[in-house]
């Protein structure tokens, strides 16, 4: 399927952010947008099965001057093996204009066995924007004893405030090579969170270092220019799924903004 | 035939040349405080499985990108890999170990031999990491021997380090490097002959654990 979506979120007189632009094709379908804390909160689901090699998705995903977003998915995106041999290949773009805050915030990905997939992710922030971008990969379907099972990821990641490149990220993890070693080797169904914050935010180091545990591994530091990392290495799902949901509240205390629902209860 | 540029890269890459490099442990401290790393046989796999390919699928690449750049004189496209490099490394201390080592590096090199090139490079104001260095001060140096210095540098400054953070002699220190420049080095040709378009490694382990370390409440090493 070749899907896409792409919203713009702009800011009304009245402080409130609307969609200007939306724009979606199957497999991703919205749910209707509500409104908490200031920031207009969209759903993106895809009512498939997940993603099948072949897929090709586009997202495209703006908040302009003043306005708030926040993009999350309802449920787990899955890869499922690859057929043909190709892969299912995801484009990914983010990016906040002056004043803006624009968060994505998606569920756990689960690459099945012999899934093969690209992702491509730009994150872009201009000067007074702020942008807080997650990410959550799991060793596949673990229940089912498909551990670190796919095929092949292709993972790359730039990150851009005003024009200067200040994160990049290029990577292959197969089971063929090497390349999980440092995964497997803190746990042996290590799950990997990433999270990019950029834009002007007095980072709450105390709060987050105060997230490792026996369950998790994290660190965290500024970036070259203009926002801060984090990474962990989390035991299991639930570790890393409390990881998150206390993350997101730490950084959105640290921006001084109230912290919206995503409208489902985990 | 005598190479001439021999001496110069005996020179530069003795392990008394004053870089810096035994300051670093670059992330291994805390992978020997976490216990990843706790004994010779574990900085042996650590290198094996996650050094050497890292310096395969990334670094080496990136030099050789770097090192054909420096031996064209090409000072702003030079930059622009440099200023790169700050984008690549994630973790603070790792990205300001390397421009520390660099400018080290780049530093004494110019008082050893004049050079007006690397000078201007320098005075620029660029970072200067570690692998920009190598390449500029190897750069008329076969890209073979800029590979081969570069690598050793990385083997090295990880087992060196190693013999102040668990217990490791220096024989058997030795005798790892070896190990690991003898996996490594069949297979430098390659990737000097074909390096790979799309360069790039995953290690979150090490990310976190330099990440770690910078706040660290006791430590040896700046990194």
């Amino acid at each position: 399927m070749q899907g896409h979506l792409h919203l713009i979120g702009s800011r009304y007189d009245s402080g409130q952010t609307y969609l200007s632009q939306r724009s979606f094709r199957a497999p991703l379908h919205l749910s209707k947008p509500h409104e908490d804390a200031g920031a207009l909160v969209v759903n993106m689901v895809n009512p498939t099965a997940g993603i099948f090699d072949g897929d090709t998705i586009e997202l495209s995903v703006e908040a302009e001057v003043g306005a708030s977003l926040v993009l999350t998915t309802p449920s787990a995106s899955r890869v499922y093996r690859s057929r043909s041999g190709g892969p299912a290949k995801v484009t990914q773009r983010f990016s906040v204009k002056a004043g803006g805050l624009l968060e994505f915030f998606p569920e756990p990905f689960i690459p099945q066995a012999g899934a093969r997939y690209q992702q491509k992710t730009e994150l872009r922030a201009m000067a007074g924007g702020r942008l807080l971008f997650f990410d959550w990969l799991t060793p596949g379907r673990v229940a089912s004893g498909e551990v670190f099972r796919y095929a092949e990821l292709n993972w790359d990641l730039d990150a851009i405030v005003d024009d200067q490149l200040v994160a990049r990220e290029r990577y292959r993890l197969s089971p063929e090579d090497l390349s999980l070693e440092a995964l497997h080797q803190v746990n042996p169904q290590a799950h990997y969170l990433s999270c990019v914050c950029l834009g002007e935010m007095a980072f709450p180091v105390a709060e987050i270092e105060a997230l490792n545990s026996p369950e998790v591994y994290l660190g965290h530091g500024p970036l070259c220019s203009g926002g801060f990392t984090i990474k962990a290495l989390c035991q299991d799902s639930l570790s890393a799924r409390r990881t998150l949901q206390q993350l997101r509240s730490i950084l959105y205390a640290a921006l001084q903004r109230p912290m919206p629902s995503l409208g489902r209860y985990l | 035939m005598f190479p001439e540029w021999l001496p110069w890269l005996l020179q530069v890459n003795d392990s008394q040349f004053p870089s810096g490099a035994y300051a670093h442990s670059m992330g291994l401290e805390e992978l020997v405080q976490r216990g990843v790393v706790k004994k010779p046989d574990d900085l042996e796999m650590f290198l094996h499985r996650q050094i050497i390919p890292s310096l395969l699928a990334f670094e080496l690449p990136f030099l050789i990108r770097a090192h054909a750049l420096a031996a064209a004189s090409e000072p702003e496209k030079l930059r622009a890999l440099d200023d790169e490099l700050d984008a690549w490394k994630l973790a603070a201390e790792l990205r300001l170990a390397s421009r520390q080592l660099g400018s080290r590096r780049l530093s004494l090199v110019q008082k050893l031999e004049e050079d007006p090139f690397l000078t201007t490079y320098v005075q620029s104001g660029a970072p200067c990491h570690h692998l920009i260095a190598c390449a500029l001060e190897l750069r008329h140096l076969p890209v073979a021997a800029a590979v081969c210095a570069f690598a050793l540098q990385t083997i090295s400054g990880y087992a060196i380090s190693a013999m102040k953070l668990i217990r490791l002699g220096q024989e058997r220190c030795q005798l790892i490097i070896r190990g690991s420049m003898a996996i490594l080095a069949p297979q430098l040709e390659g990737v000097i002959a074909s390096p790979p378009e799309r360069i790039g490694w995953f290690n979150p382990l090490l990310e976190i654990a330099s990440m770690r370390h910078a706040r660290a409440n006791e430590r040896l090493f700046i990194s």
